[in-house]
């Protein structure tokens, strides 16, 4: 259950320091591969992708000597295999790793979740250090649903079946091809890629804040976590995910 | 007295959606007559809110049969409007496609939309070939095929397609109407010609298809023409396209001079009585083509601008299409409605708004009392006006030019009749055949002044100072014009905000084809049905001659 | 008379025009050719033109611009003569027809009721659906009843151009008339859509020549085009492609770029997103087209390409009803959005901070 935990004091932790400071692992090592080849790769495909848009440079002379449009795109569709196999992998990974791996699951079923979202909202917005954590809250695994999987999907579909026209009637044409007509159009499929990709930004953009945001508030190493793994957390603080397995 | 009411819907062999109600009296003559527009498709108002530069495109598909001109109207309204003027060789190029319009369009509607209207398709199976070659090389000592072989092959192609007892197309007609009156020999050499001229008809097209990207539909530009040009580059117009021009417009000259005219003028010589009906209104106008010093300048245009009224040929008067009180259109009989209390509105502040008052489908016939058409009915100072290739060839003859005079001099002399005998159907499909000879010389000749134009260094095609419509100011008007192949087109356009506020055309076949304005006066198409007597009523032959003289477009005169 | 008397194959009626063996082979060898089909399976061809009678076309015509019927009769191999003639039975087409009025509505009845499940019928055009059909009539009649008529009993439909295959410039916004392609009108009989505006002459005679030849229709992609001629963009055969890669793009209308044949892309061209024929075959006999003559593809065989417009930039407003936005505008706005949000998340937790500090307090403060 929740809890609320009272204001940090230095002296309290000169006092007692076994009380803070204690660590779990909580990203194993497949997590944190995702996640930085995910953002490295969103990273890449979002330039690479508004290159594609909006092609600004101009190399002389002829055409055979220059490959920028090309090489471009080709960049474009590496990090694109390099997303997708990520992401499948993160798929897989959702299954086999620990409860922390689960732990964005948006129970929307649940009261529960709803509460745990509205008043992670509400620490958020009152600038309070309040219900905590050690795998997702409520908000920030709602965020990864929508923003991460549910785009990623979107992206990976628009993105495949821009990817298959190139070669009609192949693999990829018959694995993805229906989205055109679902879309209306290729055309269509063009501009719902290009509008997703401003989402991952708008995602960016709120994650990285939050991330260190939260880090800074809770005081839970969250910013290093990804790197190794290991979270901090205090007496009280509950390691809210158990009811995931 | 109407005596009976004959109904010809739909008038095949034209473009779009016409339906014709002539009342007959005792006699079998006609006395009253309603040109219907029986489809309508909304693309003023579909313009709306849109891109200005891209109005062309949709205005094109106003119509593919005089695919272009609509175009050409378009970017010519939205220039006028932003003030753009294009650079000289975007000016020659779009002669040379409006050129290459007219003499292929022409040519389709003399055989393969009017012809059968005079020639017996039936009677041509029984023509001698040899009497047939003699003819053909009597009529036109150029053209080539006019061999009895030639024509012993076209008979029996002719006779088995027919025997084949799949007539296709030619079923059901009227032939053996006591109407037709060519021999049998003028029969199978227009039959041969119809074939030839259908195979040609896709080679002249191709000159849209090298400036334009293809036929139909080309592409235009505002601001210019998107076809570069660059003599040093393959990828541009360059000296092959020139070349391939070139021999296109040769090829095209042949066609006209040794094919069309002759056989124009073979079979006007065996419907004299042709001169006497059809005539019509007697109000001719004509907007003005062909600019030699840009578009701004109509002094310098080919095709002159004025009007000429009740068939006097002394005076030419001036047409200002952007002066609200001249060009005006009327809803009194249209499917249309417009503000309380207006009557008449030029079209800057043109409505279209949609409004069905007919009977019921499937309808009888249609009520000349009431709103009877999808065509608006525009007017001149409110005179009802005829447009097109008559009214062209009588104001620039009118307008005392020596290039119109000396085509229409020589053509009357050929047939032996007065210049009086222009007013007329015949008369309105000579005048046709006559500017399609204007029209193939004027392609060499525009083709010759691009080719100059070049030499001397201009390579520009497009100016794109204005292209940006940041550069434009926040409201302007635009009016744009051409003398489409049916007659004078006109576009007005309205921008506020860089996008389309009101867009408006008054088509060639909306002035042609409309119905009865407010006062009762009929439009041209009507007007000339009236008087004319009609052998059988239940094959309507001498309707279709009329209508079918005026080409109708009923795509373009709704839109 | 048209229908009456037994029709003859197409080689019956080539041998009777004094077409002899040879030629005729020769004629099927093209047609192949021209069909993109394997040299094995000329005999296939030969064998259809020597069997088949010359089957019965009804071409309808309804909201339209007619320049599908011009562009057909722009055909070169095969000419629009020997379609005609030679090939099929053109019953009932308003812009070619002798006859006119009532006596061409008798042909179309006759042909109906004398060749059920035979003809094929063929629509230029579209209906308006709004108002009970009155913005089209033909003989009194609404476009859409004649439609519908035609349609029952026909073999299969050919819905030529764009308007009858995806509604085109009539049904763009706002739909003045309720225009529809034929696909939504009629149901359970098998369409083939050929669109384009118009489409180009030899996809138009290929796709008929098709059926004549086999006897059923081309196979299919999910817009119910013929796959033969609309399986691959314009930008994947386009010949400005090695421009397009080399990222050398046309910057301005008439500019150095566009005089060196650089790739439309940056001026709006649609070849990337829209699947046709153009760069492979090219317009009236391989001449040009759209691209090959400066002007980017306006996407003119897709799907409600009209309000894809304006067709002068890459991207316009995002397929959601209503929003006049593009993709990057929709997108920069809510990048801005989410920052401003975050800095103002920020400044207020820096300000709370302060306020804190100057109180004396901690930053953490329970309620
Ligand atoms: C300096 C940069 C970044 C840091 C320090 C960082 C840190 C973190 C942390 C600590 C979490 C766990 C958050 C939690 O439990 O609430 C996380 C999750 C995540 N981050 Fe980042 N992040 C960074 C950049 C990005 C970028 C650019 C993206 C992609 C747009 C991204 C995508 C994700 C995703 C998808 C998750 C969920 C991971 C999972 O559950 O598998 N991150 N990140
Ligand atoms: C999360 C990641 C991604 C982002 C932010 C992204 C972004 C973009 C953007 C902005 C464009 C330009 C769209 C246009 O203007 O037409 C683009 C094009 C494209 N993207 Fe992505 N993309 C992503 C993932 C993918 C994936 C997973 C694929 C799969 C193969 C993919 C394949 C493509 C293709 C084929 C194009 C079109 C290239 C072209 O038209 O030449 N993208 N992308
Ligand atoms: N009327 C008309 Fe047109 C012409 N000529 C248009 O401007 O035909 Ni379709
Ligand atoms: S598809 Fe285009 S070209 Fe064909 S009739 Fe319709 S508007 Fe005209
Ligand atoms: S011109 Fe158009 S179709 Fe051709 S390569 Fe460029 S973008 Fe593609
Ligand atoms: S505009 Fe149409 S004609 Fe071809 S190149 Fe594009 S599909
Ligand atoms: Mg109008």
């Amino acid at each position: 259950m929740a809890t609320n935990v009272g204001a940090f004091r230095p002296e309290e932790l000169a006092a007692s320091p076994h009380r803070f400071f204690r660590r779990r692992y909580v990203w194993q090592w497949p997590i944190r591969v995702f996640h930085w080849t995910n953002a490295i790769s969103i990273t890449v495909l979002f330039l690479t992708g508004l290159y594609i848009a909006h092609p600004i440079l101009a190399p002389a002379g002829e055409a055979y000597k220059a490959f920028v449009m090309g090489r471009v795109r080709q960049i474009h569709f590496l990090f694109a295999f390099i997303f997708a196999v990520g992401f499948i992998w993160r798929m897989y990974w959702f299954w086999m790793g620990n409860n922390y791996a689960r732990s964005g699951f948006p129970f929307f079923w649940r009261r529960s979740w709803w509460q745990d979202l509205f008043r992670q909202l509400g620490d958020y917005l009152h600038l309070r250090r309040g219900h905590v954590h050690l795998g997702h809250n409520a908000l920030g695994g709602l965020s990864y649903t929508v923003f991460v999987i549910a785009l990623g999907w979107a992206q990976l579909l628009t993105g495949l079946a821009m990817y298959s026209e190139s070669n009609p009637g192949g693999f990829w044409s018959s694995l993805v091809g229906w989205v055109i007509p679902l879309a209306g159009g290729s055309f269509q499929v063009h501009m719902w890629h290009h509008l997703f990709a401003w989402l991952f930004v708008v995602f960016a953009i709120l994650h990285l804040y939050i991330v260190f945001y939260d880090g800074q508030q809770y005081k839970n190493g969250l910013v290093t976590s990804m790197i190794s793994g290991v979270k901090f957390y205090q007496e009280g603080d509950v390691d809210h995910d158990s009811w995931l397995s | 007295m109407t005596a009976q009411r004959v109904v010809v819907d739909p008038v095949t062999r034209i473009e779009g959606h016409l339906r014709i109600e002539a009342m007959l009296d005792g006699k079998g003559t006609i006395q009253d007559a309603m040109s219907s527009g029986t489809m309508w498709r909304g693309i003023e108002i579909i313009l709306r809110n849109r891109d200005p530069r891209t109005a062309w495109a949709y205005c094109e598909r106003i119509c593919g049969v005089c695919t272009t001109v609509h175009a050409l109207a378009s970017v010519r309204a939205v220039e006028n409007a932003v003030g753009i003027t294009v650079p000289r060789n975007a000016d020659i190029i779009r002669n040379i496609m409006f050129l290459t319009q007219y003499v292929q369009d022409h040519v389709i509607h003399f055989y393969h939309l009017t012809a059968l209207d005079w020639v017996d398709l039936v009677s041509a199976l029984g023509a001698d070939p040899a009497k047939t070659a003699a003819l053909a090389q009597a009529v036109s000592p150029h053209w080539p095929k006019a061999t009895t072989g030639y024509f012993s092959d076209v008979k029996a192609t002719l006779s088995k397609f027919a025997s084949s007892g799949q007539l296709g197309i030619f079923a059901n007609a009227y032939w053996g109407h006591p109407a037709y009156k060519l021999p049998a020999e003028a029969n199978l050499m227009a039959v041969a010609h119809y074939l030839e001229a259908l195979k040609w008809q896709k080679e002249i097209a191709k000159i849209h298809t090298i400036f334009g990207g293809k036929n139909p539909h080309p592409n235009y530009l505002v601001g210019g023409m998107a076809c570069a040009i660059d003599m040093q580059s393959d990828n541009a117009i360059n000296m092959e396209r020139l070349n391939y021009v070139k021999g296109l417009i040769t090829q095209a000259q042949g066609i006209v001079e040794n094919l069309y005219l002759p056989d124009l003028l073979a079979v006007a010589s065996f419907y004299p009585e042709w001169t006497t009906y059809g005539g019509g209104l007697g109000n001719y106008m004509s907007y003005g083509d062909m600019p030699q010093n840009g578009i701004g300048d109509p002094s310098t245009f080919l095709f002159p601008r004025g009007i000429i009224l009740d068939k006097d040929l002394s005076k030419v008067l001036e047409v200002d299409p952007t002066d609200p009180d001249q060009i005006r259109e009327q809803v009194a009989h249209s499917w249309y409605t417009y503000p309380a209390g207006t009557e008449a509105l030029h079209p800057w502040d043109g409505v279209t708004e949609p409004k069905y008052t007919g009977p019921k489908p499937p309808y009888k016939q249609l009520d000349e009392n009431g709103q009877y058409s999808w065509l608006k009915a525009p007017r001149w100072r409110g005179k009802a006006m005829e447009v097109g290739p008559l009214a062209r060839v009588l104001i620039g003859f009118a307008s005392g030019r020596d290039d119109f005079k000396e085509v229409v001099t020589e053509a009357l002399g050929q047939l032996k009749i007065p210049a009086a005998a222009l007013f007329s159907t015949l008369g309105r499909l000579a005048a046709r055949g006559l500017e399609t000879r204007l029209a193939a010389h004027w392609l060499q000749a525009e083709f010759d002044r691009l080719v100059a134009n070049i030499k001397a260094g201009d390579q520009q095609v497009a100016d794109t100072t204005r292209w940006e419509p940041a550069t434009w100011p926040a409201e302007c008007k635009g009016f744009g014009f051409t003398e489409a192949p049916r007659g004078s087109l006109g576009h007005w356009v309205h921008i506020k905000d860089t996008k389309i506020a009101n867009y408006q055309a008054v088509v060639p076949s909306t002035w042609n084809a409309s119905p009865k304005d407010s006062e009762g006066q009929h439009g041209a198409y009507e007007a000339a049905l009236l008087g004319t007597p009609m052998a059988d009523p239940k094959r309507p032959v001498e309707i279709l001659r009329t209508i079918h003289s005026f080409d109708p477009c009923l795509a373009c005169a709704s839109h | 008379m048209s229908s009456s008397g037994h029709p003859k194959t197409t080689y019956d009626v080539l041998r009777a025009h004094g077409v002899d063996r040879r030629k005729f082979l020769k004629f099927c060898t093209l047609t192949a050719a021209a069909m993109g089909l394997d040299v094995s399976l000329v005999p296939k061809v030969v064998e259809a033109m020597e069997t088949k009678p010359r089957i019965p076309v009804i071409w309808l015509h309804g909201l339209e611009c007619t320049c599908c019927s011009e562009s057909f009769i722009r055909s070169s191999h095969p000419i629009a003569q020997d379609v005609i003639l030679n090939m099929i039975s053109l019953d009932y087409d308003d812009t070619l027809q002798a006859a006119a009025g009532e006596q061409v509505e008798e042909i179309r009845r006759k042909v109906m009721k004398e060749h059920p499940g035979e003809y094929v019928l063929a629509v230029e055009g579209n209906a308006p659906t709004n108002d009970g059909g009155v913005y089209c009539t033909v003989g009194g009649d609404t476009f859409l009843n004649v439609l519908r008529e035609t349609a029952e009993h026909a073999k299969f439909v050919v819905a030529w151009g764009s308007c009858a295959s995806n509604g085109c410039v009539q049904s763009a916004y706002p739909n003045p008339t309720g225009a529809k392609p034929v696909h939504e009108l009629i149901h359970g009989k098998p369409i083939v859509n050929v669109p384009g505006c118009p489409p180009i002459a030899e996809v138009m005679t290929g796709v008929l020549t098709y059926v004549l030849t086999f006897g059923r229709l081309p196979e299919l992609d999910s817009f119910h085009r013929p796959k033969m001629f609309y399986a691959q963009r314009i930008h994947d055969k386009c010949y400005r492609r090695a421009y397009f890669d080399a990222g050398q793009f046309v910057e301005e209308w008439d500019d150095d770029g566009a005089r060196k044949g650089w790739c439309l892309y940056k001026m709006g061209c649609r070849g990337p997103t829209t699947y046709n024929s153009c760069s492979t075959f090219k317009w009236n006999n391989g001449v040009s087209y759209p691209i090959g003559s400066g002007h980017g593809c306006i996407g003119c065989s897709e799907n409600n390409f009209w309000d894809n417009s304006p067709f002068y930039d890459r991207l316009t407003s995002i397929p959601v009803p209503g929003i006049e936005a593009t993709p990057d505008g929709v997108g920069e706005t809510l990048a801005i959005a989410a920052g401003v949000g975050v800095a103002a998340h920020f400044a207020s937790f820096m300000v709370k901070k302060g306020l804190d500090r100057s109180r004396g307090r901690d930053a953490e403060s329970d309620e």
